[in-house]
């Protein structure tokens, strides 16, 4: 998977219907609630096998640095 | 008379804490559970005769009957039996898939009717057994991202009901505690996923504070007694406060 296939994925996954690339803060969207918090941690554990804790949210801004958290390498990976 | 009892989930949180109890108290234990470096200071302390720490992956179902042959191979049969073990999961509706459904019910729900159905077998059980299952106070309230918790905690509550009448003709009483959130090391998974806002509102929904396991235990303790011979297929919650808000 690569960076776009993940937005594009994780637009999907979180039901977004604003546009988002790599700078968009995900959680200054005006749909971002706590499900969606739920589902992303859900949505990175399966796909990624990495468990996102409530810091992780916490300390996330952009999507690229969700992606750091995830590691980049297991973005690539997937498929 | 020592009782013989079959705890699972004992190695860890109120399984753990019931064991203790049930062996002050003078009973056979037969401890089902998957970490026994968490049971070897009782197993240590009341020695194997009184405690029999068994390893058993209950999502072999079909290998249920085979573990009661081995307890009850000496012709003394069961007198209790306590369901602990269980799994909680934080999983948005939007992302259940069968696979996950089914995986929560298996060891839920699923082992919950195997373990009944082979206990109430008359060749594994006395008359006059007490059967003890955990819901959880999400059997009957909700929470977002709780679909394949509650529903499983509550499919606890009708297989409770049905099979106290199915057994009543042998005495066998069948029960759920319904507890609010406890101090376990579960309870500290499902803490550590969730940010400090989140916690300290679970925390506040709880009038009494969230609860120790010794808080519960007790009322194990007397469902499992002849004091309670007259209770049966009842849910009983206990949870600090929590449901009645």
């Amino acid at each position: 998977m690569n960076k776009q296939e993940f937005i594009s994925k994780l637009k999907e996954q979180l039901e977004l219907e604003s546009e988002i690339d790599m700078d968009t803060n995900l959680k200054e969207l005006d749909e971002w609630d706590s499900m969606n918090a739920m589902i992303l941690i859900g949505f990175v554990s399966d796909t990624f096998g990495t468990v996102l804790k409530a810091d992780d949210i916490k300390e996330m801004t952009t999507v690229e640095s969700l992606i750091a958290k995830i590691g980049e390498e297991k973005i690539t990976a997937a498929s | 008379m020592k009782k013989k009892i079959l705890i699972t989930g004992a190695t860890s949180g109120i399984g753990l804490a019931t064991v203790e109890r049930m062996l002050q108290s003078a009973n056979k234990v037969y401890a089902i559970g998957r970490d026994m470096k968490k049971i070897e200071h009782l197993i240590e302390k009341y020695g194997t005769e009184n405690l029999l720490y068994i390893p058993f992956d209950l999502t072999k179902l079909q290998e249920l009957e085979a573990l009661f042959i081995q307890i009850t191979e000496d012709g003394v049969k069961l007198d209790s039996m306590v369901h602990c073990a269980g799994m909680e999961e934080t999983v948005p509706l939007s992302l259940y898939t069968p696979e996950k459904v089914k995986n929560i019910f298996d060891l839920n729900v699923f082992s919950s009717i195997e373990l009944l159905r082979v206990f109430s077998k008359k060749k594994y059980s006395n008359d006059n057994s007490s059967v003890l299952f955990f819901s959880s106070v999400m059997g009957i309230l909700g929470q977002p991202g709780k679909v394949g918790y509650c529903s499983t905690k509550a499919a606890i509550l009708g297989v409770v009901k049905s099979s106290a009448l199915e057994l009543a003709k042998r005495k066998i009483r069948v029960n759920a505690i319904l507890p609010g959130i406890v101090n376990t090391p579960m309870t500290q998974k499902l803490f550590s996923q969730l940010n400090e806002a989140n916690v300290n509102a679970i925390m506040n929904m709880h009038p009494l504070g969230i609860g120790e396991v010794e808080d519960v235990v007790p009322m194990v303790s007397f469902l499992l007694s002849d004091d309670s011979r007259w209770i049966t297929g009842q849910s009983i919650v206990i949870d600090g406060g929590y449901s009645i808000q």
